[in-house]
């Protein structure tokens, strides 16, 4: 995935390989902190990552954005078909562990 | 209509109720009574003011009919008003109309003022009209009781009313049993589709929340998408061929999740044998054969780290295997193996012990026992870390040979037997320089002797753990601490430290367990690398030595502290905990259970206090931000 290199923009673009684009909050996407590497380092990387995949991951983005504070958070819904795949790419995005502080 | 009566009395016989037969044996008939009363309610209903002449026919009423006042006797609307209306004159029935109209008006009037209405209204109060809302209740009252012949609302037919009558949908009147049916029929198929509610609650959630904490898992936040990823796997673990080439870490985080709901199974095993592994951790292998076990040595040949917990079909024919095979084991963690014969121990350790650095075994009763310790020098010279936990067997005799292991770091022993002190003095004067780990667990016995080996010998040590001694004196751990050449330790249990006596349990004359002194000197000399402490019931430190330790405004600053558990700690109070938090930064959990001077703290965001004797719980997560 590619991240978009316009340092003061408050929104982090992500690419996937087949072309699908989602804008989010840039503060919701240091959960990772591959992502978080990649955009102080400045560096693009494209990783093998589906449309598919990256929607959920997006998704994820945005949901541990909304709930970093709360005590009592509802599970995301993860459908049953591409959690191994999610698993892969939750591993490479370094979201092992919760990491409501790091931010 | 007394004919009807008289016909309902001798046809209809129903299960009698104990009341009815009670009052039978004093020759008074319950029927006879409900009959009276219907009688009377159906007078006042076709006529009010005045008594039909069929009732003293009947010989049934004594009483004349009731007057309308109460809402439960009211007169009914045209279509209630029964066939003995018809019987009477058209001229009649206009005055009659008219009286109706007026004690029905008055009826509604008495109904708007009473207090379930009012209650209804304030409940109901988009905008619907009062005198709807009031005539809505006096039709619902004035209902068509039991017994009493009617005709359906929705096909027309004659039916007898009976308690489970339904009220048509639209309101008016009442549908017979075919009809209700239908529509019961109907109703209950939106029903059906509906989702079932998820279990818990907001009370089902706070229990789980609860659990969480004390199994340490809690996070304030979301769950990483890892762990959402694992929960649903573990949920569909069914549905699943091959984990695929994911990274070791995620699959024992998988491994783990499955143990925990009792998942593995001989057909999940399957998913974390990897030829290639080095290592293979089963978490929970109550549910494998022996013939799995085998297999785990069949598919991975490279294995170095073995760890099986609850392996209860861990048997002789296992072990004969293992041997035969070409695997050196550098890791061995086996726990529950209660049918291992004593034999194969021996076998395993004189063929296997050389490359053997690691040996762990929890809950034996019979087959582990001094003999097999004694072997470990000759069999296991590079044994490094050697933990027998929960044994039975092992006393003095075998504590006794560890002595001779000099390559041990790591040592941890929970022994039933019981072992002198003066053992443990020798093993420590032996090895005691190098090891970083000295666990002794639930030791009544041992006595200050070893405390002073320790400061003595230990210069390497880490990690600390002496538990329930009754022996040992606060000047003993004076003397442990001050001026020890061991830097400062990481992990410290102390707990259970404390004099027994329950004929004068407050007063403790010789100072028994960590006291005070002991507390001060422990946080003098390990308090800035300390990560975890436990002084569980040490209950003869002072609030004095904990303000004095913990005096956030002396600087005392400790900053690796990430778990405390200060459970039955009497003297802790409010202000104690505040301190705490003030003064360990990464302080992440304090168990406070029993602590009942702790009443209402304010914990900083992101902390978890556990075990407050308050009835919202066992925990206070922080609302407000401490800096």
């Amino acid at each position: 995935m590619a991240a978009n290199r316009d340092e003061p923009s408050k929104y982090v673009t992500l690419v996937s390989n087949d072309g699908f684009e989602f804008v989010l909050l840039r503060e919701a996407t240091v959960v990772s902190p591959t992502i978080k590497a990649m955009l102080r380092d400045d560096r693009q990387w494209r990783e093998a990552t589906t449309g598919r995949f990256l929607e959920k991951v997006a998704e994820y983005f945005q949901y541990w954005y909304k709930n970093r504070d709360k005590l009592d958070v509802p599970d995301m819904d993860i459908p049953v078909e591409i959690c191994l795949e999610l698993l892969v790419a939750a591993d490479y995005l370094g979201l092992d562990m919760c990491s409501s502080r790091t931010a | 209509m007394s004919r009807q009566n008289r016909q309902g009395r001798s046809s209809i016989r129903g299960p009698q109720s104990a009341l009815t037969d009670f009052l039978a044996s004093h020759n008074i008939s319950a029927n006879q009574i409900r009959l009276d009363a219907d009688a009377r309610r159906r007078a006042a209903q076709n006529n009010p003011g005045q008594v039909d002449p069929n009732q003293q026919d009947d010989g049934s009423s004594a009483l004349p009919a009731a007057p309308t006042d109460t809402p439960d006797e009211i007169p009914a609307g045209p279509a209630q008003a029964g066939p003995s209306r018809t019987r009477r004159s058209a001229a009649e029935t206009n005055t009659h109309d008219d009286k109706r109209k007026k004690e029905q008006q008055k009826v509604i009037d008495k109904i708007k003022a009473s207090k379930k209405f009012q209650k209804r209204k304030r409940n109901a109060d988009d905008s619907e009209d009062e005198d709807d809302l009031a005539r809505a209740i006096f039709q619902q009252r004035s209902a068509p009781l039991p017994g009493q012949i009617e005709n359906c609302a929705n096909c027309g037919t004659r039916f007898t009313v009976t308690p489970y009558s339904r009220s048509a949908p639209d309101g008016g009147g009442l549908l017979c049993t075919p009809c209700g049916k239908k529509l019961n029929q109907d109703d209950d198929l939106p029903k059906k589709k509906k989702k079932p509610v998820p279990a818990g609650g907001p009370i089902g959630r706070r229990r789980q929340l609860q659990s969480n904490i004390l199994d340490g898992t809690y996070q304030p936040g979301s769950k990483s998408l890892t762990t959402l990823c694992i929960e649903t796997l573990a949920k569909n673990i069914d549905l699943a061929g091959d984990l695929g080439d994911l990274p070791w870490p995620v699959v024992d985080k998988i491994a783990r999740k499955l143990s925990k709901h009792r998942l593995l199974n001989t057909a999940t095993l399957d998913l974390f044998l990897q030829p290639i592994a080095e290592e293979v951790y089963i978490y929970d292998g109550a549910k494998l054969s022996a013939d799995d076990y085998i297999r785990v040595f069949q598919t991975v040949p490279n294995l170095k780290k073995l760890k099986i917990r609850n392996a209860i079909h861990f048997k002789d024919e296992v072990m004969d295997y293992l041997i035969s095979r070409h695997i050196d084991l550098e890791e061995f963690y086996l726990h529950g193996a209660n049918l291992l014969a004593s034999s194969k121990w021996h076998e395993f350790l004189n063929a296997k012990g050389q490359s053997l650095r690691s040996l762990r075994v929890y809950w034996t009763d019979k087959h582990f026992g001094n003999d097999i310790l004694a072997s470990l020098p000759t069999t296991c010279p590079s044994l490094n870390r050697l933990k027998v936990s929960h044994n039975q067997e092992v006393s003095g005799d075998g504590v006794k040979e560890l002595a001779k292991l000099k390559h041990l770091r790591h040592l941890s022993l929970d022994l039933r037997e019981h072992v002198h002190s003066d053992i443990y003095v020798s093993v420590l004067s032996e090895i005691g320089h190098a090891l970083e780990t000295f666990a002794l667990s639930r030791v009544p016995d041992l006595d200050n002797t070893v405390l002073d080996a320790i400061h003595n010998k230990c210069r390497s040590l880490e990690k600390l753990r002496i538990t329930d001694s009754e022996l040992m004196t606060d000047e003993g751990f004076v003397r442990l601490f001050n001026g020890w050449e061991n830097k400062g330790l990481l992990f410290l249990d102390l707990q259970k430290c404390r004099q027994l006596e329950s004929s004068k349990p407050r007063e403790n004359p010789d100072n028994i367990g960590l006291c005070s002194n002991g507390f001060r000197a422990l946080m003098a000399h390990s308090g800035k690398s300390l990560r975890h402490l436990n002084i569980h019931a040490c209950r003869h430190i002072s609030a004095e030595a904990f303000e004095e330790v913990f005096g956030f405004e002396q600087g005392k600053i400790y900053p690796e502290l990430q778990k405390m558990e200060i459970s039955f700690c009497e003297e802790v109070t409010d202000f104690i905990v505040g301190c705490i938090f003030r003064s360990c930064p990464n302080l992440r959990e304090l168990n406070v259970f029993g602590c009942m001077k702790v009443r209402d703290v304010r914990v900083p965001r992101g902390r978890i206090l556990v075990g407050v004797p308050n009835a919202v719980g066992m925990m206070i997560e922080g609302e407000d931000d401490d800096d």
